[in-house]
């Protein structure tokens, strides 16, 4: 598993640093891309046609049904569509490779034949590389891709790649965009006031969690947090009542991530790339390339289906996650909306205002 | 389309292309279908764990048990009346002692009546001081039923009140964010319908090369 993510993650950096513009032996050497797939997939099957309708029609067939003939040449006709079907599914499998937050986890045959398709620099013909598309005889198609990069071939089988996406799973898993997922959740949890939300769903632009979670005294004031603001000087700030923010956002964080196990391994991908590690959304950026989960990556072939423990594992760190790197900054210093106690003043006169009040409250 | 791509394809060069955006079509297809299956799982799970429906009055009691008749319990100022009698006996024995004792000569009837006039008015002062005491208990009483009554009755109202609002917010709350899933979710089954159009008109543009294909394969 380690020796994919490190071959999958060579093969991205490879891609994205541009490093072989520099290399001599490949500027200045032949790139030949002509891999010709349709052409020598094609190449016979007009003879084979030919042969097959000749014997049809000089009743020649191996049986008195013609049947074998009959359905070889339905194969036949069918092939041309069942090719560019298959082609451009498997094309759009393969392009998952290019995301940004594409997790590395995915096997990197999948990311190196991705690039032979897209003719990137260094997975030419030239550079050892070649593709197959084969029609077989029982109207299924393979493709099979060969090169330095496969110790062997990687081939997909149409009927299989089309069965995959039938049962609506991937070959290449794209992860889900959870950076977009956070932004829309934090306005649907409901701490916030509708005013506060855009009409395209975003929080609008100084935004504020409302009064409702606010602590307060019991004569009705907020209950402020002072913080040192340096100079010796000081501001309130205000303090949330984290308790009934969480039990407001759960049930709202629980049904996202519901929607996520719809499809478990977009739910292994997010883990992979955003979730495992309890990073920071700007750590993740930077994370991808590195080893984003690293040695706590859950594997497609080995963690599928989820069991019950990282179903649980998951939704605890998921909202650990949305806590953290959304909700956070929405309830650390939080000026006061009142103007009068939002202002800047002297930390030693409010410490002996403060312990003057708790004298005069406990007749001290 | 890829540089390179229609050779690596091969056969007509508009089949690379056709292929290049029928694939990209089919990836936002797949796309919008996985967003929408989310959506519809997260829809349901809002829905499955909706607040239950509350009755607010389920706390309501009955206060006729603090309905009490305040004047059941009223005492007679049946001693007022005994000592009235005592009182009047009393005095007129003394006064045909002091008759006898003295060779007075009055009548008996006139002392006693006089006695027994002398007492009237005193027991009719306490019987009417003891009957507006009794009143007052009971007016008391009475109004500091009623008062606990109507402080139960407004507790009790609160009490519903606060109930009706938490219900009715958390139920706004919550079908507004299922609003809001369920709008998300047109928009991504547009979205899949706009792809899978897409795709369509991609292949279709690819028809006229697949037919020099299968024009190559009877040659």
């Amino acid at each position: 598993m380690e020796n994919n993510l490190n071959q999958n993650l060579f093969l991205q950096q490879f891609n994205k640093s541009d490093a072989i513009a520099y290399s001599q032996s490949f500027t200045s050497s032949t790139s030949d891309y002509n891999f010709q797939l349709l052409d020598n997939a094609y190449r016979n099957t007009g003879r084979i046609y030919a042969k097959l309708k000749l014997a049809i029609d000089s009743n020649r067939c191996q049986d008195e049904t013609c049947a074998l003939e009959l359905a070889e040449i339905k194969h036949l006709q069918e092939a041309p569509q069942a090719s560019l079907d298959f082609l451009s599914s498997l094309l759009a499998e393969l392009s998952v490779t290019d995301d940004s937050n594409f997790d590395p986890n995915n096997n990197f045959k999948y990311t190196a034949a991705n690039s032979v398709m897209t003719a990137k620099p260094g997975f030419s013909k030239s550079d050892g590389y070649n593709v197959y598309l084969d029609l077989l005889p029982n109207g299924a198609q393979q493709i099979a891709f060969i090169g330095p990069a496969f110790e062997e071939p990687l081939v997909i089988n149409s009927t299989a790649l089309n069965a995959l996406n039938e049962s609506n799973t991937s070959l290449v898993v794209q992860t889900p965009d959870v950076s977009k997922d956070m932004l829309r959740l934090l306005t649907e949890v409901g701490i916030f006031s509708p005013d506060m939300v855009s009409e395209d769903g975003q929080l609008s632009a100084g935004a504020k969690i409302t009064e409702e979670y606010v602590i307060m005294n019991p004569d009705g004031t907020p209950d402020y947090a002072i913080i040192d603001v340096g100079g010796g000087k000081g501001r309130n700030t205000l303090k949330y009542d984290i308790d009934k923010i969480d039990k407001k956002a759960s049930p709202f964080i629980n049904a996202e991530v519901a929607g996520l196990m719809s499809s478990e391994q977009d739910a292994v991908a997010a883990w992979n790339v955003y979730i495992s590690k309890g990073t920071s959304a700007e750590e993740d950026d930077q994370m991808a390339q590195n080893a984003n989960a690293g040695e706590e990556s859950w594997s497609y072939e080995e963690d599928l289906p989820l069991d019950q423990d990282k179903k649980v594992l998951f939704e605890k760190k998921y909202k650990e996650y949305f806590m953290n790197n959304y909700l956070k900054q929405f309830i650390t210093n939080q000026f006061p909306t009142v103007q009068a106690d939002a202002a800047v003043f002297d930390l030693a006169e409010a410490k002996q205002a403060k312990a003057q009040k708790f004298i005069d409250d406990n007749n001290l | 389309m890829p540089i390179g791509a229609g050779a690596i394809i091969g056969g007509v060069a508009s089949i690379a292309g056709g292929l290049f955006g029928s694939s990209s079509a089919k990836r936002a297809a797949r796309a919008a279908a996985r967003e929408k299956r989310r959506l519809q799982q997260k829809l349901n799970n809002l829905e499955k764990n909706r607040q239950e429906v509350i009755n607010p009055y389920e706390g309501v009691k009955s206060l006729s048990s603090m309905i009490s008749n305040p004047f059941a319990n009223l005492s007679v100022a049946t001693q007022a009346a005994e000592m009235k009698i005592e009182e009047a006996d009393i005095s007129l024995a003394n006064t045909l002692d002091t008759v006898r004792a003295t060779g007075g000569s009055g009548s008996a009837t006139a002392l006693a009546q006089a006695a027994l006039q002398s007492k009237k008015g005193v027991t009719a002062s306490i019987e009417a001081q003891e009957k507006s005491n009794e009143d007052k208990r009971a007016q008391g009483e009475q109004d500091v039923q009623r008062r606990k009554m109507a402080e139960e009755q407004r507790m009790q109202q609160a009490d519903v009140a606060g109930k009706q609002f938490v219900f009715n917010t958390t139920e706004n709350r919550e079908v507004a964010a299922m609003d809001r899933v369920a709008s998300q979710l047109g928009m991504s089954a547009q979205a899949e319908a706009q792809a899978k159009a897409d795709q369509t008109g991609a292949i279709t543009g690819m028809f006229g090369s697949l037919a020099s294909i299968g024009g190559s394969l009877i040659k």
